[in-house]
C-alpha cells in the first residue's frame, strides 16, 4: 500500500468520523451542551480565538523555559552520573524514586511555594521534563562502548577529548530521543499547573472554559493545544531524521 | 564497595531529613513542614483523627483505579490486536494514534469533567484514557516484534490460530506487552489522582487538595505518603505479576 493511499484513508476516516458526529448532533441523538456539532464548534473557534492564541502564547513561553532549564539540567547531570560510576550507583535509588513519582502530588506544595505566578508553572514544568532526560542521558553515558573510552585513552586523549570527542558524539541520538520525550512533559507540566492553579495560559482557558459549561469552544481550544502539540513533536521528528542521515 | 554504596545512601538520606528539619524549622514550618511534624500528621491520619472518613476516600480512587485500568487493559488489548493483526488498518491508524499519544493527555480533562461531571465518571475516564495509549502501542510494538518466520513455520506444521497466538505470538511478544501493561498501570493510577486533585468531591486527591486549600500542610504531606504508599502497592503487585510472567516464558 501506498503512502498517498495511507494518507487518503487517514483523511477518508477522519472526515467520515466529523460528518457522522456532525450528523448524530444535528439529529438530535446527543445534548448539544455536552457534545457540541463540529459545525458549532468551528463557530466557537472564532468566539475563542484571541483567549485561545493568547493562552497557547503564554503556556509556549512557559514551556520553552521549562524545557531549556530541563534539557541542559537533565543533560548536564546524565552526563556526569553516567561518567562518574561511584555518585550513579549511591544516587541511583534517589533518581529512580524521585522519577517514578507522581509529580501531582508535590503540585498543590509547589504552587504554596512559588505563589501563582509564572514560576510555579516553570519550576513544575522542569521537574516533569528534568526527570525523563537525566535518566535517558545517564543511560546513554553509562553505555559507551567502553573499548572506544580504552582506545582514546591509549592514544593519550585527555579527560576533557575524552568527553568532547567520544562521549558527547556517542550519546547523540539519545539526547534528541530525550528532548523529544520531554518537550512533552514540559508541556503537560505546564498545562496541569495553569489548570491547577488557575494561573494563566491555556490550561487555564481550558479549565474556564469547562466550567463556564462553554463546550463549543472548550471542544475548539483543546483542538487548538492538540494540534500545536502534535505539530511540535512530528517537527522535532522530522529535525531527528534529518540529524541522524546526516550523521550517517 | 557494595557496604560503602549503601551506607553513602543511609547517610544522604538521613543527613536530607536532618537538613530538611533544620532548615524548615528555620525558615517556615509552616510552609516547609519538617519530619517532626509530618510524623504525628501521619499518625493522625492513619488513626483516622484528622479525617475521619478517610476510608471511604481511599477506597474510591482504588475502584476507580480498578475500573478505569480494566477498561484500559480491555480496551488496549483489543484495539492493538486489531490494529496489529491487519495490516491495512495498523499502516493507516496506527500513526493516528501515535500522533494523539503526543498530546498532553491532561488538555483532554476538561472535557471529560464536563461531559461527565464532577464525580468518579471523570476520573475513571481519564484514568482510562493514560493507561490505554502505552498500552495499544505495546501490543502494537509486540505484534510487529513477533519473529515471522516463527508465524509461518508454524503455520506450515498446521497450527490453529488460537494455538498460533498462545504458542508462539503471546511468548515472543510477552516482554513488551508486560511493559506496556505496567506503564499503563502506573499511568491509569496518575490519572484518576490528578483527576482527584483537579476538580473532586471526594477521594484521596480531593483530601489533598482540601488539606492544601486549608494550609494545613502536616495534613497534606500525610496524605501525600498515603498515596505514594498506593502507588508504591501497585507497582510491587505489578512486580510480582511481572516476575509470574516471565516464569511463563521461560517454561
Amino acid at each position: 500500500m501506498s503512502r498517498a493511499r495511507i494518507v487518503m484513508l487517514q483523511i477518508v476516516s477522519i472526515a467520515t468520523l466529523l460528518l457522522a458526529w456532525e450528523l448524530v448532533a444535528r439529529a438530535g441523538w446527543v445534548d448539544p451542551l455536552f457534545i457540541p456539532a463540529p459545525s458549532a464548534v468551528v463557530a466557537g473557534f472564532a468566539n475563542v480565538a484571541d483567549t485561545a492564541l493568547g493562552g497557547l502564547a503564554d503556556t509556549f513561553a512557559k514551556t520553552a523555559i521549562a524545557y531549556v532549564l530541563s534539557v541542559v539540567l537533565g543533560v548536564a547531570g546524565g552526563i556526569v552520573l553516567g561518567s562518574v560510576r561511584g555518585m550513579r550507583d549511591v544516587l541511583n535509588p534517589f533518581v529512580v524514586a524521585a522519577y517514578g513519582m507522581p509529580k501531582i502530588l508535590v503540585l498543590p506544595w509547589i504552587v504554596l511555594l512559588f505563589g501563582f505566578g509564572t514560576m510555579p508553572a516553570i519550576v513544575y514544568g522542569t521537574i516533569h521534563g528534568f526527570f525523563p532526560i537525566l535518566v535517558m542521558v545517564t543511560g546513554a553515558v553509562r553505555d559507551v562502548d567502553p573499548m572506544l573510552l580504552t582506545v582514546a585513552r591509549s592514544y593519550g586523549a585527555r579527560r576533557r577529548d575524552v568527553y568532547v570527542k567520544v562521549i558527547l558524539p556517542a550519546i547523540v541520538p539519545s539526547v534528541l530521543a530525550s528532548m523529544r520525550l520531554g518537550i512533552v512533559f514540559c508541556l503537560l507540566g505546564v498545562l496541569i499547573v495553569e489548570m491547577f492553579a488557575g494561573i494563566r495560559g491555556m490550561g487555564y482557558v481550558l479549565g474556564a472554559l469547562a466550567n463556564g459549561f462553554r463546550a463549543p469552544e472548550l471542544f475548539a481550544a483543546t483542538a487548538l493545544v492538540s494540534v500545536a502539540s502534535i505539530a511540535i513533536v512530528l517537527g522535532l521528528d522530522a529535525l531527528n531524521d534529518r540529524l541522524s542521515r546526516w550523521r550517517g | 564497595m557494595r557496604a560503602r554504596t549503601r551506607s553513602l545512601q543511609v547517610a544522604i538520606l538521613l543527613g536530607g531529613i536532618a537538613l530538611w528539619e533544620i532548615a524548615a524549622r528555620a525558615a517556615n514550618p509552616l510552609l516547609y513542614v519538617p519530619p517532626s511534624a509530618a510524623l504525628p500528621a501521619l499518625r493522625d491520619l492513619l488513626t483516622l483523627t484528622s479525617y475521619p472518613d478517610l476510608p471511604s476516600h481511599l477506597l474510591l480512587t482504588i475502584q476507580e483505579i480498578v475500573v478505569a485500568y480494566g477498561l484500559a487493559v480491555l480496551a488496549g488489548l483489543g484495539v492493538g490486536f486489531g490494529l496489529g493483526l491487519n495490516r491495512v488498518l495498523g499502516r493507516v491508524y496506527a500513526p493516528i494514534l501515535a500522533a494523539l499519544y503526543a498530546v498532553p493527555a491532561v488538555v483532554w480533562y476538561p472535557s471529560l469533567m464536563l461531559f461527565f461531571g464532577l464525580d468518579a465518571a471523570s476520573k475513571i475516564a481519564f484514568g482510562f484514557l493514560l493507561g490505554f495509549f502505552p498500552i495499544t502501542l505495546a501490543v502494537l510494538a509486540g505484534v510487529r516484534q513477533t519473529n515471522p518466520q516463527l508465524v509461518t513455520v508454524a503455520r506450515a506444521f498446521g497450527a490453529r490460530p488460537h494455538v498460533l497466538f498462545v504458542k508462539v505470538m503471546l511468548p515472543a511478544m510477552l516482554f513488551t506487552l508486560v511493559g506496556g501493561l505496567r506503564t499503563g498501570l502506573a499511568l491509569s493510577v496518575i490519572g484518576v489522582i490528578v483527576g482527584e486533585i483537579l476538580g473532586s468531591k471526594s477521594g484521596l486527591g480531593s483530601l489533598i487538595n482540601h488539606a492544601y486549600g486549608l494550609a494545613r500542610t502536616p495534613d497534606y504531606v500525610a496524605l501525600v505518603v498515603l498515596a505514594l504508599g498506593v502507588v508504591v502497592s501497585t507497582d510491587v503487585a505489578a512486580t510480582l505479576l511481572e516476575r509470574r510472567a516471565q516464569r511463563w516464558t521461560a517454561e
